[in-house]
């Protein structure tokens, strides 16, 4: 596991330098040097008074395995909640007044947060699950258009599959 | 002298104390509010409450219908695929992935096909509430998915917070509005319509500074 620093917590009182065996806290770009940071050592996140630091995985287990019959009903409404962005998108192209697309834009946003919920239960939390990257593996392996960004996914699937 | 309670918040409206902040005197009756009287907390209208201590409606094995819409949109799904995960990544602080997800996401968003309305948007959304949330509860309930349960309870409150929304703007149109800012949770993606941003979201109850501005003409 390595330490993390949440800027927006951080209060600078710079406990973290104090007890860090290594130095992976002495850093000027707000962040923690991962490459320094020991796997083991938590002194940093238990002597943060903001509650700034925690610890993340190198690697990540696998997800917990979805029942099938769940994913299916969040996928039905993974597709309604596609279709409200899509009406959404409609109406920001050609609204009818300023509030009215405005409404839309605050919708479409709400509604994408809401969609990819669904997602995150239905067995995509994590990049690092088998099903993103069957998806990653899907996408390569089926028609694209031409400006599609296929180094971007092979480069995902090197970084998730390391 | 009975209770109300607001389906979105929580907030329970009760006769006896009136709405100060809304000059709501006391012992105004449920009735007699007036039909422009929103929750004082998350603003969802008179719609979306229920008397407390009704019988809980059990929820009828509702008609799920197979196909949401017209379009597919398969090129969606995949972008809403591509921003969850470019979300997941940074919030592992790996900042070069989140970007490559990213870019996956904008070739998505690009082909994603517009189609719809206002009206079709709140037709989608009363049907979510009265059947797909209710059918997606039931299955997760059977099987003890937390993490479905949880999911759903901020997504259908949110999902009402839309509906309602949209319910008051085909209404009364822009004059619903015209005098609120807007902002949205980045965390739940609940909409606070008035003048400014609650201290803590109504429904997943993250601090002000999760919630985003959407200015009008930007």
């Amino acid at each position: 596991m390595k330490a993390v620093r949440n800027i927006r917590l951080c209060t600078k009182d710079c406990l973290c330098l104090f007890v860090c065996p290594t130095g992976a806290t002495n850093t000027d770009d707000g962040q923690i040097d991962a490459s320094k940071c020991l796997d083991a050592c938590r002194a940093c996140v238990d002597a943060c008074p903001s509650g700034a630091i925690s610890k993340v995985p190198f690697n990540f287990p696998p997800q917990q395995p979805k029942q099938e019959a769940v994913c299916a009903a969040l996928r039905a409404l993974l597709a309604s909640k596609a279709n409200q962005e899509a009406a959404m998108d409609a109406v920001i192209g050609s609204p009818a007044s300023p509030v009215e697309a405005q409404l839309a834009r605050a919708l479409k946003e709400s509604i994408r947060i809401v969609a990819e919920d669904m997602l995150r239960e239905s067995g995509y939390m994590l990049p690092q699950s088998e099903q993103a990257r069957a998806a990653l593996r899907g996408m390569l392996e089926s028609e694209q258009d031409a400006d599609f960004p296929k180094d971007a996914a092979e480069e995902l699937l090197r970084m998730l599959e390391s | 002298m009975s209770k109300y309670i607001c389906t979105v918040c929580g907030y329970d409206y009760d006769e006896r104390d009136g709405d100060k902040s809304q000059g709501i005197a006391p012992g105004t009756k449920w009735e007699d509010l007036p039909d422009d009287w929103v929750c004082p907390i998350c603003g969802a209208d008179k719609s979306m409450f229920e008397l407390a201590g009704a019988a809980a409606q059990a929820p009828a094995q509702p008609a799920v219908t197979e196909h949401a819409g017209e379009e597919r949109q398969d090129a969606r799904h995949q972008a809403i695929l591509m921003s969850n995960l470019a979300k997941a990544a940074s919030k592992q602080h790996n900042a070069p992935m989140a970007s490559l997800f990213a870019r996956m996401e904008a070739y998505f968003n690009q082909r994603s096909a517009a189609e719809g309305d206002m009206n079709s948007a709140h037709k989608l959304l009363n049907e979510d509430i009265a059947a797909r949330y209710v059918a997606a509860f039931n299955t997760a309930r059977e099987v003890g998915d937390r993490g479905a349960l949880r999911a759903l309870t901020w997504g259908e409150k949110v999902s009402k917070i839309q509906a309602n929304i949209l319910r008051r703007y085909l209404k009364d149109g822009d004059s619903a509005f015209e005098n609120d800012n807007v902002y949205v949770c980045e965390a739940c993606g609940f909409i606070y319509t008035g003048a400014e941003a609650p201290e803590i979201c109504p429904v997943c109850k993250v601090p002000r500074f999760k919630f985003n501005q959407i200015k009008r003409g930007a």
